[in-house]
């Protein structure tokens, strides 16, 4: 009979139903914790689909991004595109960027700033709450800052230099977010469009865009020479008055002055140096420095390394600056002294983002202490009516600031800048940034342009960097960056719009708006 | 005709069908959010059918296996909840003036399985019948894999159905049966015959002819369907049959040993030859490497599968909609394990699993007490096709094997896989009745 064989049969088919059990187990029980935070499991994405996420608003409580929930997708509505760069996008199909990726789980909820309050979430399980984040930035100057670049390509970065709050942060060219953040399945086509652009509209020029800074970072050079000890605000160098038309010839590298407009060359301390933005000059200075002490000071005033713009766990990420060739993430060693006179003026490897020379002049302005920047102020319960509500969850504030100089390094360093925006000399250079021009009265701008050279035929990146109030006893609210590719001269294209927007936002806030 | 009562089929089978209202009144809370019982037609239709079939049996005085169609109705019960639990629209019926929804279509078919197997059940005296016609068995099934090559036409990639008109049949469900009658009566007849004969290569013992002919043929056939009709879990279940059926007629590991080494060597041929292959094999290796292409299935399956969890999500509470479908593929057919282990967690998997076992275990008892071969052989191969094709969809919907598209027995939706079922059952219990009645009543054979 077959009876035996039949028991044996049933000693592999129990076998069998315990491989298959140990199967289900390993799915439900063992590797479920894994999966169900896995980005391509359909409930993660189902959910982030359906999730409303939170409302964005200025610093005047005016509604930036919105989002609505039609047949179960969310859809996010993006209302000024002069804000592209600095909120970014939320896109089922490419990610999400800037503040809708750094704020991401508090803007659709799955996290409570309150760490007691998610806890208690955690353990009822709730349903998310969307949180409403409210900028630093007050649109009028943002969309003010948008419209003075206009068709250019270029950034705007302005900040407040005591608490690191952001005031404007604008890249042109900018896109509509809108397209490419609603129905997956149409944004394909919007999304190549931008891609394919070649004015590169989903750069954020302001924060990931890199550029010769040119005569902008004498401020730095001067700064760091007078903290360091080298140079005083009277120190001269004799051979400079030849060198301007002569030029100064550096490890065999001729170094020459920029066309000084018909000023006579003359032995100039550092005022004079900065209001006619004399190369040969800093050339000296950065000599006088050093390789390793410029680095090193780079290095304190945030160049070399990457930057972030808020918290470090809801950051906005900065490209790095360098002052030298970068080796591994970091400014290499200086290859000798023709580069490092170089760097010392803003050319030769130097390269630099909006961001950081914003921080440099928000620096200057704060006595020396390097404010570090943010651009959230709070996160508040969601409100469906398009105001903020009044109820306030978490308040980001000042994070104090690092201090990079001595007061007295500052202080110096502020005066020469004062004088080149409103110095005899410098006025030629640097006047169309005398908040004078705009409206203002009371107060007076600091300020350096910049005309970084780029080789070839290309045209020069207009600069211009600087703050104001600036004048003896003025407590500096605004420290601003402008650039424009390609735009030329400092003095024609960067210096005006870096005027008008500190002076629209000296008269913002003198009118209490 | 004379009563018998079948007091712990009645004492088993009610708890289990209560489970069916219970899960409907369920699903109708979750979906609805309303606190009400909502319509119960369907789960009450079901707990009838199996009463009526119990009361039949005790009726026509039949002393089969008392404890199968309590397993099934569980089986079928949970099935049906979880086809009513989806959306109705995914599968039914439009024919002969009827319209009728996923579930009501395989609560119809359940009807028909029912009636099958009692005619089976109660019809079938002498199952020696069946081992007569051997030959005409096996002509039958020649003729259902010829039509289903010839007229066959394809669904999710493997030619499978049949038109018949207004019914789409899967002659693969039927062939099965036959397939295991004939092999039942072949072995049966072949045993006696041969059981000493033996030759010997190396460490191996090669099957004599007789046994290694119909192998040999069978293997052909299975290949056949692999490069035909891309259906790699029907080549598999039938080779698994056949070689679960030769093991217990000649007790030798060896041959299924064999067996086992020809299909690999087919199947790695056929991984060679054929691009269909390659690529299950390949998403079973990773399916995660292209999640949203090839993968889709499998990982669709295993991330249900994680959500579940041990307690799972609830009916009615789970299975994630993405743009307006299921996100499980063919949730009501080859992943409705998944769709059940997700709602239902681990727990519920496992109970589903506890009843097929106690399904394979009875019958294999049934192959036990079977008085003689033929009957014994026929139970082991309908109890090895049940469980083979659970284990082997199972065993696909979690990644331990590749994944093939065949029905999980009585749980899936489909009418050719329902009625083919019922009607292995049918044998199984006619089977269990001729061993049950004493010797003085019957003939030995």
């Amino acid at each position: 009979m077959i009876a035996t064989n039949v028991r044996r049969l049933g000693f592999y088919l129990m076998l069998s139903f315990a491989l298959v059990s140990g199967s289900v187990v390993w799915w439900q029980v063992l590797e479920a914790p894994a999966l169900a935070t896995r980005a391509d499991n359909p409930e993660v994405i189902a959910a982030r689909r359906s999730l409303l996420r939170g409302t964005i608003f200025d610093a005047g409580g005016q509604v930036l991004a919105s989002s609505e929930v039609i047949d179960g997708l969310s859809r996010r509505t993006y209302t000024d595109p002069a804000f592209t760069h600095v909120i970014g996008y939320s896109s089922f199909r490419f990610g999400s960027t800037g503040i809708e990726r750094a704020f991401e789980d508090l803007l659709v909820g799955q996290a409570d700033p309150n760490p007691l309050r998610q806890l208690v979430s955690d353990v009822l399980d709730r349903q998310p709450q969307p949180r409403d984040l409210t900028l630093t930035i007050d649109r009028r100057l943002q969309d003010l800052a948008a419209a003075e670049l206009g068709e250019n390509a270029g950034a705007v970065v302005a900040l407040d230099p005591a608490t690191g709050a952001i005031l404007a942060m604008v890249s042109s060219p900018t896109f509509d977010a809108t397209p490419i953040s609603g129905d997956p399945d149409v944004a394909q086509e919007p999304m190549d469009a931008l891609r394919e652009d070649p004015s590169e509209p989903l750069l954020a020029r302001s924060r990931q865009g890199t550029y010769v800074p040119g005569s902008i970072l004498k401020v730095f050079t001067a700064a760091a020479a007078l903290d360091a000890g080298v140079i005083t605000p009277s120190t001269t160098f004799p051979d400079q008055p030849r060198q301007e038309t002569e030029g100064f010839v550096v490890d065999g590298f001729p170094i020459r002055e920029h066309d000084l407009g018909g000023v006579e060359p003359a032995l100039w301390p550092l005022s004079e140096a900065m209001q006619v933005s004399s190369n040969i000059y800093f050339a000296h200075v950065g000599l006088e420095l050093g390789g390793e002490a410029m680095l090193t000071y780079a290095r304190r005033f945030g160049f070399c390394g990457p930057l972030e713009i808020g918290p470090p766990d809801r950051a906005l990420s900065v490209a790095p600056s360098f002052l030298t060739e970068p080796a591994d993430g970091d400014c290499g060693p200086t290859s000798g002294d023709a580069e490092l006179a170089s760097a010392a003026f803003g050319q030769g490897q130097a390269v630099a983002t909006p961001v950081q020379m914003a921080l440099v002049a928000a620096a200057i302005a704060g006595d020396g202490v390097m404010p570090h920047p943010y651009v959230v102020r709070d996160v508040r319960p969601h409100s469906e009516n398009g105001t903020p509500t009044d109820e306030v969850l978490e308040r980001f504030t000042s994070r104090g600031g690092t201090r990079v100089i001595s007061t007295e390094a500052a202080r110096q360093t502020r005066a020469a800048m004062v004088d080149a925006v409103n110095g005899e000399l410098g006025r030629a250079y640097a006047g169309q940034a005398d908040i004078t021009l705009y409206g203002i009265t009371e107060d007076r701008s600091a300020g350096k342009t910049g005309t970084a050279q780029l080789g070839g035929e290309q045209a020069p990146h207009s600069w211009f960097i600087g703050f104001a109030p600036a004048q003896e006893g003025g407590e500096p609210v605004i420290a601003i960056a402008v650039l424009i590719e390609s735009g030329g001269s400092g003095s024609d294209r960067a210096a005006p719009i870096a005027g008008r927007l500190m002076a629209e936002y000296l008269a913002m806030r003198g009118s209490g708006g | 005709m004379r009563i018998a009562w079948r007091g712990a089929e009645l004492r088993l089978l009610l708890p289990a069908l209560l489970l069916v209202p219970l899960g409907f009144i369920v699903t109708h809370i979750a979906l609805s959010g309303t606190f009400e019982p909502g319509p119960l037609e369907l789960a009450l239709g079901y707990v009838g059918l199996f009463v009526l079939a119990h009361l039949v049996l005790v009726a026509f005085g039949h002393r089969g296996d008392q404890l199968i169609l309590p397993a099934v109705g569980a089986m079928g019960g949970i099935g049906l909840i979880m086809l009513n639990r989806l959306p109705q629209d995914l599968a039914g019926t439009r024919a002969f003036g009827l319209e009728l929804g996923m579930a009501e279509t395989q609560l119809l078919w359940f009807a028909v399985g029912i009636v099958a197997m009692l005619v089976i059940a109660i019809g079938l005296r002498d199952h020696g019948i069946l081992r007569h016609y051997k030959y005409s068995w096996a002509a039958i099934g020649i003729l259902l894999l010829a039509g289903t090559l010839l007229f066959g036409y394809e669904v999710n990639g493997a030619r499978l159905w049949v038109n018949l008109g207004p019914v789409s049949v899967q002659p693969g469900e039927f062939l099965k049966i036959v397939l295991v009658v004939f092999i039942a009566g072949y072995l049966a007849e072949t045993r006696t015959l041969l059981t000493s004969a033996r030759m010997r290569i190396g460490f191996l013992s090669i099957p004599p002819l007789p046994y290694f002919l119909p192998m040999l043929a069978l293997f052909g056939v299975v290949m056949l369907i692999i490069a035909r009709l891309n259906d790699l879990g029907t080549a598999l279940l039938f080779f698994g049959i056949f070689l679960t059926m030769l093991f217990v007629a000649t007790g030798r590991r060896s041959y299924v040993l064999i067996g086992l080494l020809l299909f690999v060597a087919g199947a790695f041929v056929a991984y060679q030859l054929f691009g269909h292959v390659q690529l299950r094999v390949n998403v079973w290796l990773d399916p995660f490497a292209d999640p949203l292409g090839a993968g889709f299935q499998p990982v669709r399956a295993i991330y249900a599968l994680g959500r579940g969890g041990i307690f799972g999500e609830g009916l009615g509470q789970g299975l994630v909609t993405l743009g307006g479908g299921l996100t499980i593929p063919f949730v009501h057919t080859d992943f409705i394990f998944t769709a059940i282990a997700e709602e239902l967690g681990l727990l519920g998997a496992f109970a589903l699993l506890g009843f097929a076992a106690v399904l394979v275990f009875r019958g294999l008892r049934i192959a036990a007490l079977a008085r003689d071969d033929f009957g014994g052989l026929l139970a082991v191969g309908l109890t090895a096709s049940l469980g083979l094709q659970t284990l082997i969809i199972i065993g696909g919907n979690t990644k331990l094997i590749p994944l093939t598209g065949i029905t999980l027995p009585f749980v899936s939706y489909g009418g050719s896989s329902v009625l083919a079922s019922f009607i292995m059952l049918g044998l199984l219990l006619a089977v269990s009745h001729r061993s049950a009645i004493g010797t003085d009543e019957e003939p030995r054979s």
